[in-house]
């Protein structure tokens, strides 16, 4: 059953673009997690997981849900900082994605 | 047209609502013993207290020639229809029908499952039909059934002309709360996993604004989670003057038509050391108030702005196109669930460059009410007190 169906095959192109575009694999230092970053700028930071990844992580894995459940694991967040020192995450925006 | 024109594409809504726990609201305003009405996905509910105190609700109207049981009458632990006197039990199933010497056996109708929670009565929907998902209850407030938070302040405002994602966008919507709500957000951060959707913000007032509150001395940060798709607790801390206040807010809406829904909120705030209860239920009235007054704020847009599904970003906005795809999960059937609408996203917007911006803006504003001012005139917009200085996170 369809839900918010976009009508112009642009839609999909933005949707692409918005969600996926120019993500940058980075390594957590401490876990086995590799998630996809993207910086548009030194404060921004886009941070997308997959399944596997978050098995990985030893830090949100101790949470218990609830109000203490989402909250970004800082070593993840330290590996993130350290990478886009070195260059390894290209820092600034395409037209606005 | 040149070919560079932006379009805007309205999409199509969607043939469904949401499958997820829905508030019907405070518990006990349905513990009166007759039926209540209420409006939702597309149809109406009925719900009413039987004799053990269990709430029930069912689909509004009788399987047998569809009369209106809200407008029936409790009668033992059931309801009965007013047209032809039908009754309909908690669990769906028709228990009596007086005058026939037995009731047909696929006389079920429609039951909601219920679940009372921070003292609210919440419905589980799915047009799969599929058991009701514990799992993902919003949690129990700590500290509400110990009395150290004041009562509920309830309100039910209907909204027409929209959809109900627009009430969702929201969340990740950092510059509306400047021009729409007139505060001032210095960060913003966004994390969705699963069916859990949450909003970190840190905000001030606008001092441009409103006359009142010093509001250089208002601080708040706001922690605002969706626990699925129709229900928000938004964690407020609000420091005025150094003097902190402890509030909860609960955002929640029932849709009720393909462009309509009815939204619900609620306020509760710790009860302060030292202030009695009268006090802290007047604090709590005044956070309701300046609430509704800033709902009352995104209503006027979404009923003037049209449905876009493909947003045109900058830099500075937050992740509408994520957002949109995790709340995307409660529409399609639970097989269709793709691993990116409940893979965890993190997002940190830059609010940078926003805030140089909106520091002159509002230093320019002081300084011409201020000239105003000087020379005699009523300042325009000071003193307005139809203006909240403390915006939830919507
Ligand atoms: S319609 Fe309800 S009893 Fe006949
Ligand atoms: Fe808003």
């Amino acid at each position: 059953m369809p839900s918010f169906v976009p009508t112009s095959a642009d839609t999909l192109e933005d949707q692409r673009l918005y969600t996926s575009a120019r993500l940058v694999e980075v390594a957590c230092l401490d876990c086995l997690a590799r998630v996809g970053v993207k910086k548009n700028s030194e404060h921004h930071t886009s941070i997308q997981w997959t399944a596997e990844a978050r098995g990985h992580c030893p830090e949100l894995n101790r949470r218990t849900g609830g109000r203490d459940f989402q909250p970004a694991c800082r070593r993840l967040v330290a590996s993130i900082e350290a990478a886009a020192r070195d260059g390894q995450v290209p820092i600034g925006a395409e037209d606005g994605y | 047209m040149e070919s560079s024109t932006r379009m805007l594409d309205h999409g199509t809504p969607p043939e469904r609502f949401a499958r997820g726990w829905h508030c019907l609201g405070l518990a006990d305003s349905f513990r009166d013993g007759t039926p209540h009405r209420v409006e939702a996905f597309g149809g109406q509910l009925v719900v009413w207290e039987d004799t053990q105190g269990n709430l029930n609700v069912l689909d509004g109207y009788c399987r047998h020639m569809g009369g209106d049981l809200t407008q029936g009458t409790v009668k033992g632990d059931e309801i009965a229809c007013p047209f032809h006197d039908w009754r309909w039990g908690g669990d769906g199933k028709c228990k009596q029908i007086p005058y026939a010497r037995r009731v047909p056996l696929r006389a079920r109708t429609q039951r909601y499952p219920v679940v009372i929670r921070n003292d609210q009565l919440l419905v589980w929907h799915d047009v799969e039909g599929s058991e009701p998902d514990l799992e993902i209850l919003p949690p129990v407030l700590p500290g509400l059934d110990e009395g150290l938070y004041t009562p509920w302040t309830w309100e039910v405002v209907p909204i027409t002309d929209s959809h109900c994602r627009e009430l969702i966008d929201n969340v990740v919507d950092m510059a509306h709360f400047y021009y729409v709500h007139f505060s001032f957000p210095t960060s913003f951060r966004n994390v969705f996993e699963g069916t859990v959707a949450t909003q970190y913000m840190e905000s001030k007032g606008r001092p441009d604004k409103a006359g009142g509150y010093g509001s250089p001395d208002l601080f708040l940060k706001s922690e605002a989670t969706y626990f699925g798709p129709a229900y928000m607790i938004n964690w407020l801390e609000v420091d005025y003057k150094g003097f902190e206040t402890e509030v909860v807010l609960i955002n929640c809406h029932i849709p009720t038509g393909p462009d309509s829904f009815t939204l619900q909120y609620g306020i509760t705030v710790k009860k302060p050391e030292g202030i009695d209860d009268d006090t802290a239920a007047y604090i709590s009235k005044k956070y309701a108030k300046m609430f509704g007054e800033g709902f009352l704020q995104d209503v006027h847009i979404w009923k003037n702005k049209v449905p876009v599904q493909n947003p045109l970003l900058c830099e500075e906005d937050g992740p509408v196109y994520q957002l949109r795809r995790w709340y995307e999960q409660f529409y399609v059937d639970r097989a269709d669930v793709q691993p990116e609408m409940v893979d965890r996203f993190e997002f940190e917007v830059d609010t940078t460059k926003a805030n140089e911006y909106w520091q002159e803006e509002v230093a320019e504003n002081l300084r011409l009410r201020a000239e105003q001012e000087a020379s005699g005139e009523a300042p325009e917009g000071a003193d307005d007190a139809e203006n909240p200085q403390i915006m939830s996170g919507t």
